[in-house]
Order: structure tokens, then C-alpha cells, then sequence
């Protein structure tokens, strides 16, 4: 079976109703055996006064006929009050009363009368013994019984009853009534936050909770879902960035190749013009090629995937590999290379080498003739750092903060070159960086441009 | 040589059929994986390249159920993802190697020539010669025409690579990869400088030329015809 899902209103309207109930039932409970006992008291006193009363007629009656009609006469004006008087256990009066043939053994007028049950009334008495008075005979001591009807108690304690329950009705009632609305404005905030949410699509990414107008309670859920667009906003923006920038660096090359194919085709070559174009589409395709599995590289790197595989790498030894590879255009750009100092870091093996590659092939392509590129590496504890620098006109400062954008080139006259990379080399050397749990910086001055990659110390990397 | 091709893509499927048969392999081509298995069974293949993608029975069951029945013939895998789980199921499965949706046909027909070389033990020659150019590996020293060449050991290898599979069109990432250990893309143009630069050392001052580049393609290391 579906378990029950209550809302927070119902949850809050039930608990005031219950603890309204239990307040107000226990109230009653108390003011009924107050009332009660009140009673009991009263009563006591009351038999007290009649057993004195009682005993004080005896003491001055001078015959036993005379106290029967004087008890008689006192019984009569009063309602409910019942007398037996035994001397030595042989009935003197009022021992025909059926009342006190069920009594049980009844207590003295010192402590609270006995309450015992007859016809559907309850009776509530005491006994008590005097010395037999002289103008009775003497002999062995009285044994008297008083018992009262509390028929009239009854009554007051059923109305007492019925107000009580008809208030404690109409209080709980009237208490998860008003648990319902206090709950219900309570969580008015909820609501509010929860309309702005659905107001929230990727277009409309703009829209942020009410931070000031709700409870403090809410303001920090508030803040921290605004905190989650605002990172939402930012990632949906440079999504939208991307896949714009993606569908123009596309659409050039897509829309050389399908003029300069539907060109060819317009009208028959030579075989040797054939090939002429045959050979530069394929050109044009392996660099489409490469930007796709550059974006994927991308795509699955920004993913967080767990890198592929980690190893202690000799930074040294990797950077002397890449010399060896960047050698030839090196000397032919009559450009030195230079290598200083030793570190070591854990890490993918290749891809710290494709992001070392990657600022390599920008240094040299940026370097003027006659210069040398520097790569340094130093280590303070564990955290590494890697700088290549190389010399040249510098970066324009404007442009810093974007170099690290995909297809991203600070020299547009360059867009299209066929030896030029995608314009994703130093955004994949970011991606790799961050995979390390490391990151990629750049400096510039006239004269000297600087990149160094970070890997902190016991980090990711 | 003969090699199966499951490919289901038509267009893709075809253009290798092509590629390969005019680079001189007998080439069969099915479209799905029943197929695929089916003949693979029943042939004598020397190579299978196997999409991986495949409707009915997908590349990953075929080369199971080929190995399950004690086949040894040697796959080569195709595929459109390039996620590292694939690559590391298809060579716990016996893969021989594996190539990632797009590539290059040169890179392909480079592959599939390593893989077909691979099971011929290959006498360790100490020399190959290619019409007047000589490499001596033992001694590290290359002659053209009797002329002793100096080249730095990156030039050697490079020149190695390009006698040992003298005739072949060699992709720039091959190269990259085979010599340079360099096993992703450079927005450098390093091959071609070193090409250029080792095309002086060896080429310059001789006749013929021996060193070629195909456009869109790569290098080839070869003797014109008639001075084979």
C-alpha cells in the first residue's frame, strides 16, 4: 500500500488540533476531580454537623418513641439524608432504611464518608458511636449511620461534564482552525519561492527567489538557490557562447568545402585538378576532424571524468620529450629552448603532456627570431609549478581574461591558417589543468609572455 | 591477404571496400553483425574490421562468439565513441586495435598493415635499402649513393620508420605517434618541418626523389617505378 503523504499544512493543522485536545482534556479532567472532591468535603462536613445535630437529640430525648419522632421530623425537612441508630447492634432506628443494608463497612466523621451504589443512586456515608445518654437507659454505647444521597452532585457534575466537553469541542475545533491558517501563512513564503521556481526556464534564467521578504528561516534556502541560478545562469550562457561559436567555426570551413566542391563539379577537369581539390578537402576535413575530437576531449574533460590513468610523471623528462618533438621547427624559427630545474607530479601521463604541448607550440609560435623559450620548473613541498615563457610583443592586456575561451584566437588575421591548431589548444590545457585539480595562468608585458601551470600540493594532481 | 569488413554504414562500408582493395587486399563486404559472424566463421580471413555498432548482433558479440569458437584471427575495431570503457572491453576481448569515428584511410590502411605484419616474424634485417639509399641499423649510418648522410637520432628514426614501410602513405599522426611518442594533435606544423628537413639531408643533390608528400594524405618513402 501507498503510504499517505500528508502536506505540511495538514501535519501542522493536526498536531495544534491534538495538542489543543490534550491541553484542554486534561483542564477538564482536573477541574471535574476538583469539583468532586470539593464535594466530598462539603459532604463530610455536612454528615458531621448532622451526626452532632443527631446526637445532641438523643442526648435530650426522654424516650425512644421521642427520639424517633423528633429524627423523623429532622429527616423530613431534610432531603436526602438518611439515619440508623443501633445500641449493641439491636436496631433502635431506622434500621429498616434499605440503604444501609449494601453499605459497607462505613468510616468515622474524622475522614472522608464512603460512597456505595443503591438503585442506580449513590449514597455517601460515615458512622460514628456516643455513650448511650442516661435518658435512654444507659447501657452500651450508640452505633450511629448517617448517609446522604448525592443524586443533586450527580446533576451538577453531568452539566459540569457536558459544558466541559462542548468547550473542549468547540476549542479544538477552533484551535486547528487556527493551526490551519498559521501554517497555511507560514509557509505563504514556500508558495512565493515556488512560483518564482516554476517561472524558471533556460531563457528566463534571470529570475531569483526573495531574499529579504521571508523569514529568516527561508532566507538561507533562498540565497542558496539563488547562489545554484546564479551558476546555472553562467554555465547556460557559456553553453549558449559555445555552441554558437562552434556552429560558425563550422559553418566556414563546411561552407569552403561545399562551394569550392559544387565549383569543381560545375565543369570537367583534368585529373591533376581533381586531385588538386580532392587533396585540399581532405585537408579541410581532417581539421574539422580534429576540432570534433578536440570538443570531445573537451566535453568529456569539463564532465570531471576520473582521469585515465595516474602515475608519478617526471615533468623534466616530459618537457625533454617535447623538446625533442618541437626541435626542428624550433631551430627552423631560430628560436633556443631551454630547460631549468627538476618536479615531479601524479597525474595522466598524456594529457599533461598534450597541455604542456599545447603552451610549447604557443610559445614558439609567438617567439621572435633570435629568442629562447623558457621552460622553468620549480617545487615548494608538493605543489608544483611549471612556466614557459617566451619573449615577443606581448598580449594585449584587454585580451588576457578571453584567452582561455574556446576558439578564442588574440590574432584574428590567423583564424584560418592551415597550420593553426582549432583554437581550443590553451582552453584544453585549462580542461587538463583542472582535471589535475591544478590550474593554468598567464602574465604579459611587452617583451615577455608567461604561462605556468599549477599543481597544488597534495591535490588532485 | 583477405579482410572481412562488417560495416552497416553504406557509404562508409563501400569507400573502404574500395581503399583497401586498391591498396591490394581481397576485401569482403556484410552489413550487420549475423553476417559478419557468419562468414568469419566459415572463411579464412586474414584481418576482420568490425564496426561496432552493428544492427542485430553489435561488434563486441561477434568478436565474442568468434573467440568462443577459437578463432584467432585478428580485429580490428571501429567506432564513433571514443570512451575509454570501449577501449578497454574491446582489447579484454582480443581487439588488436581499435580507431575512433572520424579518421583518416591513411591511418587505417597503416593499422591494418602493422596488424597483418604483426603475425610474420619478420627476419631482424640489419640494413634496408630502398634504390641508392641504405640505412644500416646496426651501425646507425645512412649512405645514399655511397654518400655518407649525418642525421640527428629523431632524423633516423624518422627515416626508419619511412624505409621499414617504404611504398606506404604514412599519416602525420602515425609519424607523430611512432616516432615522437606523441600520441595527440600539435597546432604546430611539426611533421612537416621535420619532413622538409630530413627531405634536404636525403633528397638534395640526388636523383630521384625519394621522399614524397601526398596531399591530405602523408609521406611516402618510395623508389620510382623501374628502379625498383
Amino acid at each position: 500500500m501507498k503510504p499517505v503523504r500528508w502536506s505540511l499544512t495538514a501535519r501542522l493543522t493536526a498536531l495544534y488540533t491534538l495538542v489543543a485536545a490534550l491541553v484542554m482534556a486534561g483542564l477538564g479532567g482536573l477541574v471535574s476531580v476538583v469539583v468532586n472532591r470539593h464535594f466530598v468535603e462539603l459532604d463530610r462536613d455536612y454528615l458531621a454537623d448532622k451526626l452532632r445535630l443527631v446526637q445532641q437529640i438523643a442526648g435530650e430525648s426522654p424516650s425512644r418513641a421521642l427520639l424517633a419522632e423528633r429524627l423523623d421530623a429532622l429527616l423530613a425537612s431534610h432531603q436526602g439524608l438518611f439515619v440508623e441508630l443501633r445500641q449493641d447492634g439491636v436496631p433502635v432506628y431506622g434500621a429498616q432504611a434499605p440503604v444501609f443494608q449494601t453499605a459497607p463497612a462505613l468510616p468515622g466523621p474524622d475522614q472522608n464518608p464512603l460512597d456505595w451504589p443503591v438503585d442506580g443512586r449513590t449514597l455517601r456515608g460515615l458512622a460514628a458511636s456516643s455513650p448511650a445518654p442516661a435518658a435512654l437507659g444507659g447501657g452500651p454505647a450508640l452505633q450511629w449511620r448517617l448517609a446522604l444521597d448525592t443524586v443533586h452532585h450527580s446533576h451538577f457534575m453531568g452539566a459540569l461534564h457536558r459544558s466541559l466537553a462542548l468547550y473542549l469541542l468547540g476549542g479544538v475545533l477552533l484551535s486547528g482552525l487556527l493551526g490551519w491558517w498559521a501554517a497555511r501563512r507560514g509557509l505563504q513564503p514556500l508558495r512565493l519561492m515556488k512560483e518564482r521556481a516554476s517561472a524558471v526556464t533556460a531563457q528566463k534564467l534571470d529570475q531569483r527567489m526573495p531574499v529579504a521578504s521571508v523569514p529568516v528561516e527561508f532566507a538561507d534556502l533562498a540565497a542558496s538557490l539563488n547562489a545554484m541560478l546564479e551558476r546555472l545562469q553562467g554555465d547556460v550562457q557559456r553553453l549558449q557562447a559555445f555552441s554558437s561559436d562552434l556552429a560558425h567555426e563550422l559553418r566556414t570551413p563546411l561552407n569552403n568545402l561545399l562551394t569550392q566542391t559544387q565549383v569543381s563539379l560545375a565543369q570537367p577537369r583534368t585529373p591533376r585538378e581533381y586531385q588538386d581539390i580532392l587533396a585540399s578537402n581532405a585537408e579541410e576535413f581532417q581539421r574539422l576532424a580534429r576540432m570534433v575530437s578536440d570538443m570531445l576531449f573537451l566535453a568529456k574533460t569539463d564532465h570531471g571524468l576520473e582521469l585515465p590513468r595516474r602515475e608519478r610523471i617526471d615533468l623534466r623528462e616530459a618537457v625533454q620529450s617535447l623538446f625533442d618533438f618541437y626541435d626542428a621547427v624550433a631551430e627552423e624559427r631560430q628560436v633556443g629552448l631551454r630547460l631549468h630545474g627538476h618536479a615531479r607530479v601524479t597525474g595522466d601521463r598524456l594529457m599533461l603532456r598534450r597541455a604542456i604541448s599545447n603552451l610549447l607550440s604557443n610559445a614558439l609560435r609567438h617567439a621572435p627570431a633570435g629568442s629562447t623559450v623558457a621552460v622553468d620548473l620549480s617545487a615548494q613541498g608538493d605543489a608544483v609549478q611549471l612556466c614557459v615563457r617566451n619573449g615577443g610583443p606581448g598580449i594585449d592586456p584587454a585580451l588576457l581574461p578571453r584567452l582561455f575561451d574556446r576558439f578564442f584566437r588574440a590574432d584574428p588575421s590567423r583564424q584560418h591558417g592551415d597550420a593553426d591548431g582549432t583554437g581550443l589548444g590553451l582552453s584544453i590545457t585549462q580542461a587538463i589543468m583542472a582535471a589535475h585539480g591544478g590550474q593554468v595562468s598567464v602574465q604579459s608585458v611587452p617583451g615577455e609572455t608567461v604561462f605556468c601551470l599549477r599543481f597544488p600540493a597534495g591535490g588532485g594532481g | 591477404m583477405k579482410i572481412l569488413i562488417v560495416e552497416d554504414e553504406p557509404k562508409a562500408g563501400d569507400y573502404l571496400q574500395q581503399g583497401l582493395r586498391e591498396a591490394g587486399f581481397a576485401v569482403e563486404l556484410v552489413h550487420n553483425g549475423v553476417d559478419g559472424l557468419h562468414l568469419a566463421l566459415g572463411g579464412d580471413h586474414d584481418l576482420l574490421i568490425l564496426d561496432v555498432m552493428l544492427p542485430g548482433l553489435d561488434g563486441w558479440s561477434v568478436l565474442r562468439r568468434l573467440r568462443a569458437a577459437g578463432r584467432t584471427v585478428p580485429v580490428l575495431f571501429l567506432t564513433a565513441r571514443d570512451a575509454v570503457e570501449d577501449r578497454v572491453q574491446g582489447l579484454e576481448l582480443g581487439a588488436d586495435d581499435y580507431l575512433v569515428k572520424p579518421f583518416s584511410f591513411a591511418e587505417l590502411l597503416a593499422r591494418v598493415r602493422t596488424i597483418l605484419r604483426r603475425g610474420r616474424s619478420a627476419l631482424e634485417a640489419t640494413s634496408i635499402r630502398v634504390a641508392d639509399l641504405e640505412l644500416d641499423l646496426l651501425r646507425r649510418r645512412v649512405t645514399r649513393a655511397g654518400r655518407r648522410i649525418d642525421l640527428t637520432a629523431k632524423e633516423f628514426g624518422l627515416l626508419e620508420l619511412l624505409m621499414r614501410r617504404h611504398g606506404e602513405v604514412l599519416p602525420r599522426s602515425l609519424i607523430a605517434s611512432q616516432v615522437w611518442d606523441v600520441n595527440f594533435d600539435s597546432d604546430t606544423n611539426v611533421i612537416e618541418v621535420a619532413m622538409r628537413r630530413l627531405r634536404a639531408k636525403v633528397d638534395d643533390g640526388f636523383e630521384p626523389r625519394l621522399i614524397q608528400t601526398v596531399r591530405g594524405m602523408g609521406y611516402v618513402l618510395e623508389a620510382p617505378e623501374g628502379m625498383r
